[in-house]
């Protein structure tokens, strides 16, 4: 009898496991960030290459890299973060891209071609992009911001929100004092954290995903957001302000890449082209509230998106900003103080 | 004999691959090294426990230790009445209570920790109501404090304490009690020497639950602190995501078991002497 339980059992996993191979379809497995896409744009794509599309969610760039590490799941587009795609290409786990499926990449705007990250795009394509800036409430915000310094003014004690993310904030505190956001100087770094420090008496939070909610709410009055969530604020609480800080900031995308052992790896360059069609790509960026690299569709774009400040910055902002670049082993010393930052112990 | 014995391989087989090999995994890595894409290296060294003995970390798990200690304490102290007044009710409100105790379980633990920020923070239920009531003028900044991150926990963990505490409450022989009062005993004294002694498996298995979950979790500090007053667990989080360091983070989680144990079988002997005297009393 117990044998029959333990045989059932095996039954069980072997038919959850070959379950999905049931479709005669072709299938398109993508794996990315949860409501990364439009699901409209999505099905419209299944209807015209009459395929599937399977769509898995992760929660951090670290649970990607682990997936595509052990073997990769079968996933034929994934989604890493600028940084993250240096450290895959340094790891040798994509794919180059052929550039012949996917013409529609010189839709993509100059800013956005050629990243630090991945040098003439061998590997990605910018698929959402921003920029960190200071995002205010201006009913308790009287002065006029521009600096990063102005997070520092003692009016706003206990009202600072900053981004939970040891790169971000360290990074703002280099830019502030004109080092790049990835400066591997022990000295440099140093003397960041050390004006962080100072900070941290102000800040009420350190907060990413639900930074959005406490700005509407108007629990911080003044705080470190990215363009896309500042602009989904603003539609919210109309006395918000943005501003790209004088002394540069940080830029940041999620893109697309093609695992090295995808199955499906043409079927993902042509959902990419056709993702970059100004039409497709005005409706997605339209849903998702960010700002469209693509540089044909603003014609398809509603008014009130071209208006949208937050999420159409200027070529002056645009040439303010800096990518984050791996940091190599100086990554202990960064999380060593940002542990310091986080615990307020030394 | 034989047969039962066969009949618990698929338990021990469950147990071994996913329980024990995890933790051997855990083990071994903590003795390894990695490399600067975090990578795991089979390179045999202490660094990682040697890490741990910085004062930065010794005082973020002094903290975690400090702040479990004070949940469970809080948390026994609410239960124990609780379960106390649940066990001598009638049998009609011994359901009630319990099924009042157990509900919040079936609404998912994030959305009720949301809930406390909704609840909490300057725009938020209590705060309206003070100053619509007149009692304060500027809304308090009761949300992402120390003070917040307690209630949270003691709030999430008040069910593992008094659920244990019934349980032993209900088992036990009443006929004692009984016989104390014909003896002459106060109530008060019957319930030190005959109930406390008696519902002391009902505690220690309650402190246990909330001290070692208290220890373990990381949420709480995220959503109702800040994401300011870092604990042990969120460390350990961060070494096996952001820092890319598994090594440490396993030693990291290799201490911390070996450190509950420790406070298990610390708070195990503290009961049992106890115990001990009562009898030697009699």
């Amino acid at each position: 009898m117990k044998w029959a339980g333990l045989l059932l059992a095996v039954m069980m996993v072997v038919g959850l496991l070959s379950g999905c191979g049931g479709s005669s379809k072709e299938t398109l497995n993508i794996y990315s960030w949860a409501d990364n896409f439009d699901m409209d744009v999505i099905k419209d794509f299944e209807k015209q290459y009459n395929v599937k599309v399977k769509y898995d969610v992760f929660a951090n760039n670290e649970d990607l890299l682990a997936k595509i590490k052990a073997g990769g799941n079968g996933y034929d587009l994934i989604q890493p973060s600028d940084y993250m795609v240096e450290m895959m290409i340094k790891q040798d786990l994509l794919a180059p891209l052929d550039m012949n499926n996917i013409p529609n990449f010189e839709n993509i705007a100059d800013v956005y071609k050629n990243p630090t990250f991945d040098p003439g795009n061998k590997y990605s394509i910018v698929y959402m992009s921003g920029v960190t800036g200071i995002a205010y409430n201006k009913k308790y915000v009287k002065d006029e911001i521009d600096s990063w310094e102005d997070l520092w003014n003692p009016a706003y004690k206990g009202k600072v929100i900053l981004l939970d993310d040891n790169r971000e904030v360290i990074g703002m505190a280099l830019k502030k004092a004109g080092h790049s956001n990835s400066s591997k100087d022990e000295g440099e770094i140093t003397a960041a954290v050390n004006d962080l420090k100072t900070l941290l008496p102000s800040v009420l939070a350190f907060d990413t995903d639900n930074i959005k909610q406490k700005m509407i709410q108007e629990e911080g009055w003044i705080a470190t957001v990215w363009s896309g969530d500042a602009s989904f604020i603003a539609k919210d609480n109309p006395d918000i302000g943005f501003v790209i800080p004088k002394e540069g900031s940080t830029i940041f995308a999620d893109n697309y890449a093609i695992p090295k052992n995808a199955n499906h790896k043409e079927l993902a360059e042509k959902f990419i082209n056709f993702m970059l069609e100004p039409e497709v790509s005005a409706k997605n960026y339209e849903s998702i509230g960010y700002s469209d690299p693509n540089t044909k569709s603003a014609p398809f774009h509603s008014a009130e998106y071209n208006a949208d400040k937050m999420i159409n910055l200027t070529d002056e902002e645009m040439s303010r900003t800096e990518w984050l670049s791996d940091i190599g082993s100086q990554v202990s010393l960064y999380d060593r103080f940002w542990t310091e930052l986080k615990s307020g112990r030394e | 004999m034989r047969k039962s014995n066969l009949s618990l391989l698929p338990v021990f087989l469950w147990l071994f691959l996913f329980l024990l090999l995890p933790m051997l995994m855990v083990v071994g890595i903590s003795f390894m090294d990695r490399d600067e894409l975090g990578n795991v290296v089979y390179h045999f060294n202490l660094d990682s426990y040697a890490t741990f003995f910085d004062p930065l970390y010794l005082g973020i798990y002094w903290d975690t230790i400090v702040l479990s200690v004070l949940t469970t304490a809080i948390c026994l102290l609410l239960s124990y009445p609780l379960a106390y007044y649940i066990a001598n009710a009638s049998p009609r409100m011994q359901t009630w209570g319990l099924v009042m105790i157990t509900i919040p379980f079936w609404i998912n633990f994030l959305i009720r920790t949301y809930a406390w920020v909704l609840l909490l923070r300057t725009q938020g239920v209590v705060n309206s109501l003070l100053i619509n009531w007149g009692l304060i003028q500027e809304p308090l900044q009761m949300l992402y404090t120390k003070g917040a991150v307690l209630l949270g926990m003691v709030y999430t963990f008040v069910p593992f304490m008094v659920l244990p505490i019934y349980v032993a409450l209900e088992q036990m022989d009443k006929k004692l009690l009984e016989a104390a009062s014909d003896l002459g005993a106060t109530p008060w004294r019957s319930f030190w020497h005959i109930t406390l002694p008696q519902t002391k498996s009902g505690i220690m298995t309650g402190a246990v639950l909330v001290y070692v979950s208290t220890t373990g979790m990381f949420v709480v500090t995220d959503i109702l602190g800040g994401a300011k007053s870092a604990m042990i667990s969120n460390i350990i989080q961060s070494q096996f995501l952001g820092a890319r360091n598994w090594p440490f983070g396993s030693a990291l989680s290799v201490i911390f078991v070996i450190t509950s144990l420790i406070m298990i079988a610390l708070f195990n002997r503290a009961m049992t002497s106890r115990h001990l005297k009562v009898k030697e009393g009699r």
